[in-house]
């Protein structure tokens, strides 16, 4: 079976597509389909384009409101069910400053999905979806390639999201390591997503959102989803998170897997991945 | 639409809910979901239909879904696929748009609809702006105009004889940061000094011909009653001759149209060359310069546009006006918007005193803070090898002036919002079609140029419709 490999260059990083039982040609149309949607989504996500919708909620005084598209209230509403999921480990208002006299505790933002509405509750709203939004966009980009009939594809964002459509035919599932060196283990993935969080970089961290402080975690942890929102967002919610949390979280959410690097190198594996689920 | 035999695994927008359900009830973002004041009055809501929903439909669609009191009532595409984005997307907003292929049953049907926004490919412009014009409409059409000036002359013709506002889509005449320069810098503080010459570009890497879902391809009789040869053309309708005026009216009217803005005149001459040397398989030319000769009133300026369709040339598009005594390079991308000042210049302190301007160094240029979230991320060793990336960010240059000026909206949707302002008296339009005839006029010479492989003369009265 042929693979075709497309790459295209978005929200700072590479997008990657690879398309498997169809002739080269259809193939680069569907990515170049979903790439198109990709940098939609850029304009419409990043914290670093001026007419974004957030940047534009960056912007806002406390009580205003603006309208905001539909893809950024969904990975908005996504964002904040995966905040209030892990305790706040994950928050894509981060480094928000809260106004005089806001509820400990309570969103600095609200939505409206009726009216496609986002109010500040800041004093200085500070949204980013850097955690979370590639992994929406490939999922957006996976609903593409559905779309045009492509059912075999695997697509990733920067080699650190995977998300795995079906496998090629014959195929158990889209091959993804996991770990390093001795304990590195092969992933079969299947109609399922993998997201990889940790510090590459001696001398960097990751705040703890809920104490302001450096997380205590150095080395990797992975999140395993049936979708890459999910996988993206709580990889970086498991880094921040203790390991019992990150027991008790894929105990609570069946379809969850985690994985979490010991010193050693060996792999601590929770939920979905130590019942060995792939996908599926 | 028709849906792959499954569905895939991501979470669709489809089934936001149902996905977040397989996490538990926890998932879902209560403490976060309130309801919003209701914005202030607009106005009386105007009852909009759209025609063409492809790229650029799609692109006013989501500008206009966020303006107060618009309500779309009609989405007109010929194409089954496009119409059921434009509807799923409206329903998803409150609205409950009726679809229609042809876009006469649509005007017949709905006696309601104030407002037309014309997004088709270029040669039904004159046919979808005049119908509905006719039929009583206000309508907003996409630039250029027309991809001929007797089409272009007969809409401006159609909106005097009918009373009717008629918008072209020249959207940066109603962004804030252009509508600044123009007023404040260069009509108020001259602070470019004289003008003296002119540059733009937007060059783009090479691309593929689009492509159709399998076995969502139009009827052949379809194609044919709506003047489309095959659906490869359909597709890719800017490449060919029958139906637009090339890459010099694709991507160059918008920029083309800021000369004659800033600038306050139109050419007198245009000196051109171009070819359809990289693409064997299309009509229109891949890359055309141009070479203008505008009679302004403080002298003659010279302007050059380059379009490329072959490379990106490290990205970005922007229009450059330069004076004897600063130059203003702007562009929808406020990264690449800055002002110069030249060293014969009187010192600009008294601007930056004056709020005018920003000194380099503060404003939008400044690092943005560290956040958690912009770590470096491990990579997973995937089947299909990918080079190591680095998750870099953008971080603007300091080296020059700035204008305190944001747009703080989707990009077409201060254009839109003046033209539903001037519906409802409030007023006048940024971009009648008078200018968009003037543009059509000023761009559509330059393919003549090309082809006669000579300089030719404009008169005066040319850009007169």
């Amino acid at each position: 079976m042929t693979h075709a490999s497309f790459r295209h260059e978005a929200m700072a990083t590479h997008f990657e597509v690879v398309i498997a039982g169809h002739d080269e040609s259809y193939a680069r149309q569907a990515a170049a389909e979903a790439f198109r949607v990709l940098d939609r989504l850029e304009a419409e996500l990043s914290l670093f384009v001026e007419s974004s919708d957030i940047a534009r909620a960056n912007r806002l005084e406390e009580g205003a409101s603006i309208a905001v598209g539909d893809d950024a209230l969904q990975c908005l509403l996504l964002a904040a069910g995966v905040a209030e999921a892990t305790g706040r480990t994950f928050d894509p208002a981060y480094g928000s400053v809260g106004a005089p006299g806001h509820p400990q505790g309570a969103p600095v933002f609200t939505l409206d999905p009726a009216a496609h509405a986002l109010t500040s509750r800041a004093a200085r709203l500070h949204l980013d979806l850097g955690a979370i939004g590639k992994g929406y966009a490939l999922d957006r980009m996976g609903e593409v390639l559905g779309d045009w009939g492509v059912a075999s594809a695997c697509l990733n964002s920067g080699g650190s999201t995977v998300l795995a459509l079906e496998p090629a035919p014959g195929s158990a599932g889209w091959a993804v390591g996991l770990g390093e060196g001795g304990w590195r283990r092969e992933l079969r993935l299947r109609r399922r997503a993998l997201s990889g969080s940790g510090v590459a970089i001696k001398g960097s961290h990751l705040v703890d959102p809920r104490t302001g402080q450096a997380a205590r975690r150095s080395l990797r942890a992975w999140a395993s989803a049936p979708a890459a929102v999910l996988a993206d967002a709580l990889s970086t919610a498991f880094f921040v998170m203790a390991d019992p949390e990150v027991a008790a979280f894929c105990a609570k959410h069946a379809e969850v897997g985690a994985a979490l690097a010991r010193a050693d190198g060996s792999l601590e594996l929770h939920g979905a991945l130590a019942a060995g689920d792939s996908g599926g | 639409m028709t849906t792959s035999p499954q569905q895939p695994p991501g979470l669709t927008r489809r089934d936001f809910l149902s996905a977040g359900a397989k996490l538990g009830a926890a998932i879902l973002a209560a403490p976060y979901i309130v309801r919003a004041a209701a914005p202030q009055e607009a106005g009386d809501t105007i009852n909009v239909g759209l025609i063409g929903c492809g790229e650029e439909g799609r692109v006013l669609l989501s500008a206009a879904l966020k303006i107060p009191n618009i309500r779309f009532v009609a989405v007109c595409d010929i194409w089954p696929y496009n119409r059921g984005y434009g509807e799923r997307l409206l329903k998803k907003f409150g609205h409950d748009p009726k679809p229609y292929e042809d876009y006469r049953e649509m005007l017949s049907d709905i006696p309601g609809i104030d407002a037309v926004i014309v997004a088709t490919p270029d040669f039904m412009h004159a046919e979808h702006t005049n119908a509905s014009l006719r039929a009583g409409k206000h309508v907003y059409c996409e630039k250029l105009i027309s991809n001929t000036v007797e089409g272009a002359r007969s809409m401006v013709a159609t909106a005097r004889a009918t009373g009717r506002f008629l918008q072209i889509g020249h959207q940066r005449r109603s962004n804030p940061r252009y509508v600044y320069a123009h007023d404040r810098l260069l009509g108020q503080a001259h602070i470019l000094g004289r003008i003296t010459a002119a540059d733009a570009q937007w060059n783009r890497a090479v691309t593929e011909d689009l492509g159709c879902p399998a076995h969502q391809e139009i009827p052949e009789a379809i194609l044919h009653k709506y003047g489309y040869a095959n659906m490869h053309e359909f597709r890719n309708w800017r490449w060919f001759r029958k139906y637009s005026g090339g890459v010099i009216s694709d991507l160059g009217a918008h920029q083309i149209d800021i000369f004659n803005w800033m600038l306050g005149a139109n050419p007198r001459s245009v000196l051109a060359g171009g070819g359809r040397d990289y693409y064997t398989n299309h009509e229109w030319y891949d890359n055309v310069t141009a070479i203008y000769e505008f009679p302004t009133k403080t002298g003659i300026v010279r302007a050059v546009y380059q379009v490329e369709t072959t490379t990106s040339a490290g990205g970005g598009y922007h229009e450059y006006i330069m004076g004897d005594e600063g130059a203003l390079k702007i562009s929808e991308n406020p990264k690449y918007t800055r002002l110069y000042r030249e060293a014969r210049a009187p010192e600009w302190d008294k601007w930056v005193s004056d709020g005018l301007i920003i000194r380099p160094g503060t404003g939008e240029g400044a690092l943005p803070p560290v956040k958690p979230w912009e770590k470096p991320r491990p990579k997973l060793s995937m089947v299909s090898k990918s080079d190591s990336t680095v998750d870099v960010r953008e971080t603007a240059e300091l080296s020059a002036w700035d204008m305190p000026v944001v747009l703080d909206k989707a990009i077409h949707q201060p254009h839109l919002e003046n033209f539903f302002d001037a519906m409802r008296g409030k007023g006048s339009l940024h971009s009648p079609g008078e200018v968009g005839f003037a543009t059509a006029v000023t761009v559509l010479k330059v393919n003549d140029a090309v082809a006669a492989r000579k300089m030719l003369m404009f008169a005066p009265e040319d850009f007169t419709a």
